[in-house]
């Protein structure tokens, strides 16, 4: 598949967009990496680049199509030679207020993140740094460049300080959301108001998803075990078996070579850490823009919003590591339907018509086919009660809060 | 006030002054000060130091000693005041929950009757001089003392209530059979003094009752409570009473 | 999965024959000492007996080979996995206990290698009700460990303790296990506050379940029991390590909150004559620990909710657990293990949900917190 070439939706985007976190801003942009119009017009001639890769056909742009909301819409990501791995691109979009990149969070800047997948061999496949920097630098546009933006020959370091300065443009807010939490009552419709309330309520979203002015990014920055890892029937095995290690006093490298080995992703952050606490645990991802940056979860398994708030609201797929947090919800259709239109809200107005399409398109999947739902245990009529001992668990409250006035209109943000 | 060797009385000085009655000098017990009187408790002061002069109360305990002053001198009327006003000073610190009051004379008695107070009133403190007297005659200020028993009553009425509240779960509406108490006896961990703050559970800013409701949604799995509702208010209340002197520190984590 | 291991109560009856084919070994005198201070026992408990058995174990190395290895010298080390104050409801009230109970029955289970056997270390159910107590039973029963019982206040007090033995068998007891001695005390009982008030059962339990009641009286083991204590272990050696469970603390930590013994000096000085001493408790709800004199005293974890520290009297040696988050049902919560070392001390595991597991070494208390201190907390209680 071809590189995909730059168009409007790559260009910089303004920082003067309704909802824009000011002062997030400045304290994401690392003091050794200051932006520059040079480094980021290299960095978005670097992004689009296919020669980045060992046999020129993968861009950065392949996984993070700037027309596909910067992802590819796959459930994971396809690299050279057509090899697919186990994550789910994640969107570039405000991908410069992450705390830590990846799903796994392994990485802490942008710069260390752009690092890895073109060294990867089921990515970009070069085979080291050396080799990249030696093929920028028989590239005349690129020495120009390089000397334009750092005042030196390519380096590999270079190389991502650049791509990072091109993504710090690729911020996407600026939504019906930002605009009625500016002031526009009239914004958000009555059905989008009633999924806000829902989502700060009997949803619990709010305390993983948090929003606020000034972190306006549906995410906590943290990491947690929501059960989709648990699909996989040999998670819980292999968890087993990397905690027995542990405990055993095995150190990072052998647990390494045991996920090398057996293919232990599904163990998520910790495969980073190595601490109990994070066995099956990713990142809470963002919410802005989900109906461009379709499928969801880590593994891209969920294909529509409908799949990922079953699988909530059923209390997620029960595994000895499950959060705590993660209980069933007792949402009835009509409130699924209603946080659903809360997150078409959360749209960059750019990315609207084609978000709305996906939405419709979702919505009418969302009408027959509910993979995810399970509505008996949702209600908390389905628990583990019995010898069994398989499911989730009750306890749904009566329902939705007496305080149904919308939080927004408390104010206090 | 009465004198070992060495200790000039001081009550006759005051009396002649015409400051202070002995008759007026009541502690807001009804037991009437004749028998207050007859019934002093034994003096434990030390005796002074070489030429000193220690002016005691009639507690037996609180004394104070009286720098410059030679046995047989007459103090001035400002030192006495603040000797005077020295002693109750320190009575009043050591009985924070006992009512001193100055009893009603001819005129309207002066805001000096609350205990929160203890330098105010007919009986200057250390550092006033003679010449400071309290405000008489304000009408939205003339309590009684029976008024303070009635704010007392309705208070720990209103904060019983809350403490029901607090530990029934029927009352919170709980569908499980949870209530405040479970995790929180005695209020304990509610940390209301930390209000404003960023509350991670709602990410936002949140008061005491906002938390609160979040905890009746989630952990107690009953309806929330409008802010105005009496159950609310008195929940409030218990657990801010159970922090009583504890300092207000907002955002704190 | 009911079929590959035994329930608990049938794993009771197999220990009650056992005992009884170890009685009929004593000579006729013993016999009746035996009998005559169990119904001096029951009665001072109050008991109408209407139980033809009344089990009141009396560990004796000479009298039943069957108990397990037990060197004369020295032990040989074994671990022990404990899931302690579940608070249980009935299933159709509330089910957020059941799946915490549940999850440690889980955790207990996927151990490997398996514990010896699983500590229950107390108030299984909330509200002491038939129901909650078959509830709890009816869970436990999944353990493929072997199971030992130890009752709570909140097991005891709807009646005073009559379907819990009836569940489980007598509140005290004691057992060697590969050459230590342990006793499992009812360490909960209280003087009488009900019958003045003229309460119900109900009211009574209710009151005993509100952890701040002024009402209620405070837990003391009480001087039958410490009798019995006393005699139970003139047969054991000085140096036979003990290995004591007891719900209440057998100290006294905060009084009001019954985080307390009433009679811990009299029951401490009984324990401290033998030479290695570990008391491990429930009813705390959080990480605790203690060293006083040569008893090691250990706090178990509740599964369903934690307590916050006591505004006093925390032991000097108590390493705090993070503040816990009502987001997250588990937070605070959790089970764990004991091992019994080779130099008869006693380690701890707390494995606390959501959180990593906390080592607590026997050496740090003996040492009087000088050596391998656990990990200071974030967010301490304040």
């Amino acid at each position: 598949m071809p590189a995909p070439k730059p168009d409007a939706l790559a260009e910089p985007k303004s920082v003067d967009q309704v909802g824009f976190p000011e002062q997030l801003y400045k304290w994401s942009i690392p003091p050794d990496n200051p932006q520059s119009a040079a480094k980021v017009a290299l960095g978005k001639e670097l992004f689009f680049d296919p020669r980045l890769s060992v046999d020129n056909t993968v861009a950065c742009a392949n996984c993070h199509d700037p027309d596909k909301g910067f992802t590819d819409q796959l459930p994971t990501a396809m690299g050279v030679h057509a090899k697919f791995g186990h994550r789910n691109a994640p969107t570039v979009l405000n991908s410069m207020f992450n705390i830590e990149q990846f799903w796994d969070g392994r990485a802490p800047t942008l710069e260390d993140q752009a690092e890895q997948p073109i060294l990867n061999p089921i990515e970009m496949g070069m085979p080291d740094e050396q080799t990249v920097v030696a093929k920028l630098s028989k590239i005349p546009e690129y020495q120009k460049g390089f000397q334009e933006a750092f005042g030196s020959a390519p380096t590999y370091r270079n190389l991502v300080e650049a791509l990072a300065a091109y993504e710090r443009t690729q911020n996407a807010f600026d939504s019906p959301f930002d605009r009625f939490m500016a002031g526009d009552a009239n914004a958000l419709t009555a059905q989008q108001k009633r999924g806000w309330a829902i989502f700060n309520g009997q949803g619990r979203c709010m305390s993983c998803h948090g929003w606020n002015p000034t972190r306006p990014l549906f995410t906590d920055d943290r990491f947690h075990n929501i059960g989709v890892s648990a699909h996989s029937a040999q998670f819980v095995p292999h968890a087993r078996q990397a905690l027995a290690l542990l405990a055993k006093g095995g150190g990072s490298q052998q647990i390494d070579r045991l996920a090398i080995a057996t293919d232990l992703s599904e163990l998520g952050r910790f495969l980073v850490t190595k601490q109990p606490h994070d066995i099956g645990a990713f990142r809470t991802m963002g919410l802005r823009n989900l109906y461009v940056t379709e499928p969801y979860f880590h593994d891209g398994s969920q294909a529509t919003i409908w799949d990922t708030l079953d699988h909530y609201n059923k209390g997620g797929v029960q595994n000895p590591y499950l959060d705590g947090g993660i209980v069933p919800l007792g949402l009835s259709e009509e409130q699924e339907d209603d946080l659903a239109a809360f997150l078409l809200s959360l749209t960059n107005q750019r990315y609207m018509a084609e978000a709305e399409k996906e939405y419709r398109n979702q919505f009418r999947i969302s009408r027959t086919t509910r993979p995810q739902r399970d509505t008996a245990a949702a209600m908390g009529l389905k628990g583990r009660n019995g010898p069994g001992f398989s499911g989730p668990f009750g306890d749904i409250g009566p329902g939705q809060s007496a305080m149904i006035e919308n939080p927004a209109s408390l104010g206090g943000y | 006030m009465r004198r070992k060797s060495g200790i000039v009385t001081v009550t006759a000085a005051l009396v002649a002054i015409g400051l202070v009655t002995l008759r007026y000098l009541a502690a807001a017990d009804p037991t009437g000060v004749a028998q207050a009187q007859s019934s002093l408790p034994a003096h434990s002061v030390p005796s002074a130091s070489r030429g000193a002069v220690v002016v005691e109360l009639c507690d037996g305990v609180t004394h104070t000693e009286v720098k410059g002053l030679k046995p047989g001198q007459q103090m001035t009327r400002a030192q006495a005041l603040a000797v005077t006003g020295q002693l109750m000073a320190e009575w009043r610190r050591k009985h924070p929950d006992r009512h001193w009051v100055l009893a009603q004379n001819d005129q309207a008695s002066p805001s000096a009757s609350s205990p929160e107070n203890p330098a105010r009133g007919n009986i200057a403190g250390p550092g006033e001089t003679a010449n400071t007297k309290s405000q008489q005659g304000d009408t939205y200020a003339s309590f009684h003392e029976r008024d303070f028993k009635v704010w007392q009553a309705q208070t720990d009425a209103f904060v019983n209530y809350g403490n029901q509240v607090f530990h029934s779960a029927k009352l919170l509406g709980s569908t499980i059979g949870v209530s405040c108490d479970m995790c929180h006896p005695n209020a304990a961990n509610t940390h209301p003094e930390t209000y404003p703050k960023y509350q991670e559970q709602l990410q936002r800013v949140a008061l005491l009752r906002d938390m609160i409701d979040w905890c009746i949604e989630n952990p107690i799995k009953g309806k929330t409570l409008d802010p105005n509702d009496p159950k609310m208010r008195a929940l409030e209340a218990y657990i801010l009473a159970q922090r009583k002197g504890v300092a207000l520190d907002y955002g704190k984590h | 999965m009911a079929a590959r291991h035994k329930s608990v109560e049938t794993r009771f009856y197999e220990d009650r024959d056992r005992v009884l084919r170890a009685l009929r070994n004593c000579d006729r005198r013993t016999f009746l000492k035996l009998s005559a201070a169990t119904m001096g026992a029951v009665m001072a408990k109050g008991l109408v007996p209407p139980h033809t058995f009344q089990l009141i174990e009396v560990a004796n190395a000479a009298v039943d080979k069957n108990w397990g290895t037990h060197g004369a010298q020295g032990s040989a080390p074994f671990r022990f996995a404990y899931i302690s104050d579940a608070h249980l409801y009935e299933r159709t009230l509330n089910q957020r206990f059941i799946r915490a109970i549940v999850k440690a029955v889980d955790d207990v289970n996927a151990l490997d290698p398996q514990p010896d056997f699983v500590l229950y270390g107390g108030d299984l159910a909330q509200l002491g009700s038939p129901g909650q107590l078959e509830t709890g039973r009816q869970i436990l029963g999944n353990l493929k460990a072997p199971v030992k019982m130890m009752v709570g206040e909140h097991d005891w007090f709807l009646d005073l303790g009559e379907k819990w033995q009836e569940l489980f068998g007598p509140p005290t007891y004691s057992f060697d296990w590969k050459g230590v001695h342990v006793v499992v005390l009812q360490s909960v009982y209280e003087k009488d506050f009900w019958t003045a008030r003229k309460m119900t059962p109900a009211e009574r339990m209710q009151t005993v379940a509100g952890l701040d009641n002024a009402v209620q009286s405070r837990f003391e083991v009480g001087d039958a029991q410490r009798e019995w204590l006393k005699n139970d272990l003139a047969k054991v050696s000085k140096s036979t390590p003990l290995l004591i469970f007891s719900h209440s603390p057998l100290y006294k930590y905060y009084r009001p909150w019954n985080f307390w013994t009433e009679d811990a000096e009299q029951v401490q000085a009984i324990l401290k004559q033998h030479e290695k001493v570990t008391v491990i408790h429930g009813h705390t709800h959080q990480m605790l620990f203690n060293q006083i004199g040569n008893i090691s005293f250990y706090g178990m974890l509740s599964t369903a909710w934690p307590w916050p520290y006591a505004p006093e009297g925390l032991p000097k040696l108590t390493v705090q657990m993070n503040r816990a988050d009502p987001f997250d049902q588990f937070d605070g919560c959790g089970d764990g293990e004991f091992t019994a070392r080779t130099d008869q001390l006693v380690d701890t595991v707390y494995n606390l949900w959501d959180r990593n597991p906390v080592t607590v070494r026997a050496d740090y208390l003996v040492s009087g917190g000088k050596v391998d201190r656990p990990p200071a907390p974030q967010f301490a209680s304040y």
